[in-house]
């Protein structure tokens, strides 16, 4: 067995491309067989919620919508120090997002060493179910590019018998 | 759910009461102390000057403050560390996005560094505290055991699968775990932060009318007045004379709001006769300049009697102080003896600030009483939780209409509807931030939010931090109203996460 690694898609599919993280994981869960290091996590919109469920880990990889400032369906790979984690005023407590949850892991300690964040540049974030064209079109992209940094690590996905 | 049972005439069995109560509390305890330390804390905190306080000092003063045990010169030593290898790991990144060496920034660096170490803790101890919402909800948030006519957990004490002897043991356990963190961190930490903030208690009064709807019923029956925090109305910041709240008066005006009205802009309507046709008449966004002589907002604009009200602990604890609430009082009084300050300064920024704190700390006192009150039912033998007698629509009446209220975390919450042939004919919602946050109405009075802001002085415009404190002390759920707004505007890292 290798070392833990959750992979967690995170967004609000109620907030049309914002969800794709979360798309992405589902896809995942259906397509493939996982092993056992290897944990799915539907990081929705928990915020801090969701320190409690990386800690432990040796390795993160995070699915998400990222204002890389590109055309929409951009993909794009951060590692580590290269992902924003900064405390930032907000208005809500609802807005907390990955930044502040990062650094609040690094504060407590409970961040895994090797963060990945695999993103994409959404095309719109207003309400509504379901991804622009776009998107959707670049969602096997970045399956393809979860499986590659998994396999990078040591870790490979079978597709599921009923594939 | 409330608004279903008192339209089909239901009463709920009472222990899916004592249950509700219990989901209810702690959902103020947690929501509350994670505003406090998650949000609105680094309005009053300044992070980096923490880096410079003295271990030593900052012990003393925390010991000062309560007998917690997390308050050693070694722990506050160790935090000072991480939080000096947080910053100087690779970029300044980290604590770039905010507005850290503000001058409005009035907290000695030990202060700073002790409110950094329990926003820490908070975050280890609400992972603990909130498996009482899960354990009685299913899941956490957005519980799932609510239904019309009850709860759908079942209490057995003979069955593993059931709230029993055993489960309620472990919440009895989390619930002590709560109060400890409030009575020993939380009020400890809000008091000596607000020592140093005390010019707040004369900004961000808002509109001086409160309503409260009332919440922690003693009776099983929809919209009962026998209730822990009382319902009632306090106009003119007259604590004098407590109101009785009257649905009938409540309406919303759209007059500013991004919606239109069968009967012109200008009317009135009871959310019975509600209507939600959104028509945007704003600016293409992005935009710099919204006027506000126009539309100009997504929420509508809800009155009682045609008055702004401002709803949330504040009007909860000002309601339950003027109708002559024991605990309430004792704890307000306690507040302002030490604060040195008078009831007037309950009208302010300040005071909402301390009003959630108040009602964080009576609430969780009362989490052993509801748990002690289902261990005495279940003794009884009285394992009831859910009423199915109106479960099948051919049970209903041809056409009925309902309301029902609840005090959530943030205030007022409440949800109008009409059944007509077994269907919902109607469903509106008028929920806190709804009140707090309400643009003007047709007379042109503003909202709390608008009121608040009036007059409150700001340093430095680009950084509009005081801004923020009054915003954040109603504790905006701002996330359906505005999006994703970057409220900063400012370009810190090239890569937002979205």
């Amino acid at each position: 067995m290798g070392v833990e690694i959750a992979v967690v898609g995170i967004g609000n599919i109620l907030l049309s491309d914002d969800g794709v993280g979360v798309l992405v994981l589902n896809k995942l869960k259906g397509r493939y067989e996982l092993p056992g290091n290897v944990e799915l996590i539907d990081g929705g919109t928990m915020g801090l919620d969701l320190l409690p469920f990386i800690e432990g880990k040796e390795r993160v990889i995070f699915i998400d919508a990222v204002d890389f400032k590109a055309e929409p369906g951009t993909i794009g790979e951060l590692n580590n120090s290269e992902i924003p984690h900064y405390f930032s005023s907000k208005l809500s407590v609802h807005q907390i997002a990955l930044p502040d949850m990062i650094a609040a892991g690094q504060l407590l300690g409970t961040m895994p060493e090797e963060m990945c964040l695999i993103g994409i540049q959404p095309r719109t974030i207003e309400t509504g179910y379901g991804l622009s064209p776009e998107i959707e079109g670049q969602v096997d992209g970045l399956i393809e590019k979860v499986i590659n940094k998994l396999s990078g690590w040591g870790a490979t996905l079978e597709l599921s018998i009923d594939n | 759910m409330r608004a279903v049972e008192n339209a089909l005439d239901i009463t709920i069995p009472d222990n899916a009461r004592i249950i509700r109560n219990l989901i209810t509390g702690i959902q103020y305890v947690q929501d509350h102390v994670i505003h406090f330390y998650h949000l609105h804390a680094l309005d009053w905190v300044d992070i980096v000057s923490a880096l410079s306080a003295d271990p030593a000092k900052t012990a003393s003063l925390a010991q000062s403050l309560s007998d917690w045990p997390e308050s050693s010169v070694t722990y506050f030593k160790g935090m000072q560390e991480k939080l000096k290898a947080f910053v100087e790991r690779g970029q300044l990144g980290p604590f770039s996005n905010a507005y850290w060496g503000h001058p409005a920034y009035k907290l000695p660096p030990e202060a700073n560094l002790m409110a950094v170490a329990h926003y820490l803790e908070a975050l280890d101890w609400q992972r603990d505290v909130i498996r009482i919402q899960a354990l009685l909800g299913a899941k956490n948030p957005h519980a799932q055991t609510y239904l019309v006519g009850g709860m759908a957990i079942p209490v057995d004490p003979n069955s593993q699968n059931a709230l029993n002897a055993g489960s309620i043991a472990f919440i009895s356990g989390l619930a002590k775990k709560a109060h400890e963190f409030v009575e020993k961190v939380y009020i400890p930490d809000l008091l000596a932060v607000a020592s140093f903030y005390k010019e707040w208690a004369a900004y961000g009064e808002g509109v001086g009318n409160f309503l409260v709807y009332g919440e922690f019923p003693k009776d099983n029956i929809s919209n009962t007045d026998n209730l822990w925090l009382p319902r009632g109305i306090i106009l003119n910041k007259d604590l004098g004379t407590v109101h009785p709240v009257d649905h009938n008066k409540i309406t919303e005006y759209v007059t500013h709001s991004w919606y239109e009205y069968p009967d012109g802009d200008n009317s009135a309507r009871h959310p019975w006769d509600g209507v939600t046709d959104y028509k945007y008449t704003g600016p293409k966004p992005p935009y710099k300049f919204l006027d506000t002589d126009n539309k100009y907002s997504w929420l509508k604009a809800p009155r009682y009697d045609d008055k702004p009200m401002e709803v949330g602990p504040l009007a909860r604890m000002l309601v339950a102080y003027a109708s002559g609430h024991k605990r309430v009082q004792e704890v307000v009084n306690h507040v302002l003896k030490t604060l040195g300050v008078g009831p007037e300064a309950l009208f302010s920024t300040l005071g909402r600030v301390a009003a959630r704190g108040v009602e964080t700390l009576v609430t969780a006192e009362m989490l052993p009483v509801w748990l002690d009150e289902l261990t005495a039912n279940m003794k009884k033998g009285d394992f009831r939780i859910h009423n199915g007698e109106k479960w099948d629509p051919s049970t209903w009446p041809k056409e009925a209409r309902g309301y029902g209220w609840q005090e959530a975390p943030r205030g007022a919450l409440g949800h109008w509807l009409k059944i007509k042939d077994g269907h919902i004919a109607n469903y509106q919602c008028v929920v806190p931030s709804t009140w707090n946050g309400s643009p003007r109405d047709a007379k042109g009075q503003r909202g709390p939010y608008e009121a608040a802001l009036r007059g409150t002085p700001v340093a430095n415009p680009e950084q509009p931090l005081e801004i923020l404190r009054t915003v954040h002390s109603f504790d905006p759920c701002m996330a359906c109203a505005v999006h994703v707004v970057d409220p900063d505007g400012r370009e810190v890292t090239r890569i937002k996460v979205v």
